[in-house]
């Protein structure tokens, strides 16, 4: 089993960086370098390949198609699925924010003017939960 | 300083959401989007359903109701850096 110990290691990185970026999300550094498992899914690849170059036995190459597999996957929801197109907002620095009434949680109305003069407001629009 | 939080999340959600984080924030339903379209931030059929979804922004506003600072996210899972916020604020 020990003679294998180059494909584990490639699962056990490739497994590793899914569950590190998903118990780490609520951190701001780990959430805002998602190529960090990119890179960690790019390695445990280059150690599988490298393991199945020097001996092509099953544990080598599964480790090697697992790993480029999320590779592959992570790419495309990393440059693909997860860019967002951009379009020009209605927003500028320096320029007034357009004012606008909406419900609070409680269904009490809040207005942003009514801030004005009275403390900075930080808006923070989040996709939310659908 | 005051946090608002806008999404198209139901109040109910938005409520659910406040109690658990205990945070500063009034979370805000666009239930609709209107604001949210106003202000040119849709992230057209970004969600996991195709709907139309916030595009996740930061808006730093001072006293005077004018745009300070500005993050604007070009991928669903970044967001600005908490420290880049409050250095933005202070000093407003």
């Amino acid at each position: 089993m020990t003679r294998y110990w180059p494909a584990l290691l490639s699962v056990a990185l490739s497994l590793g960086a899914v569950a590190g970026y998903v118990s780490l999300l609520r951190v701001p550094v780990i959430r805002n370098h998602p190529a960090l498992y990119l890179t960690a899914f790019a390695l445990a690849t280059a150690i599988a390949a490298l393991a199945s170059w020097r001996a092509a036995r099953w544990p080598n190459l599964a480790a090697l198609v697992f790993s480029a597999a999320l590779l592959v996957l992570g790419g495309y929801f990393h440059f693909v699925l997860a860019r967002i197109p951009t379009t020009a907002p209605a927003l500028r620095v320096g320029e007034p924010a357009p004012d606008f009434t909406l419900p609070d949680a409680a269904g009490a109305p809040v207005t942003l003017a009514s801030f004005r003069d009275r403390t900075p407001v930080v808006l923070v629009f989040y996709r939310g939960y659908w | 300083m005051q946090l608002l939080a806008i999404s198209p999340d139901s109040n109910e959600r938005s409520q659910a959401l406040a109690e658990r984080l205990r945070a500063r924030y009034r979370f805000l339903t666009d239930r609709d989007l209107t604001v949210t379209r106003r202000y040119g931030l849709v992230h057209a059929r970004g969600g996991n359903k195709g709907q139309d979804v916030p595009r996740p922004t930061t808006v730093v506003i001072d006293r005077q109701g004018i745009v300070r600072w500005l993050s604007l996210a070009d991928n669903i899972q970044v967001r600005p850096e908490p420290g880049d916020v409050s250095r933005a604020v202070r000093g407003l």
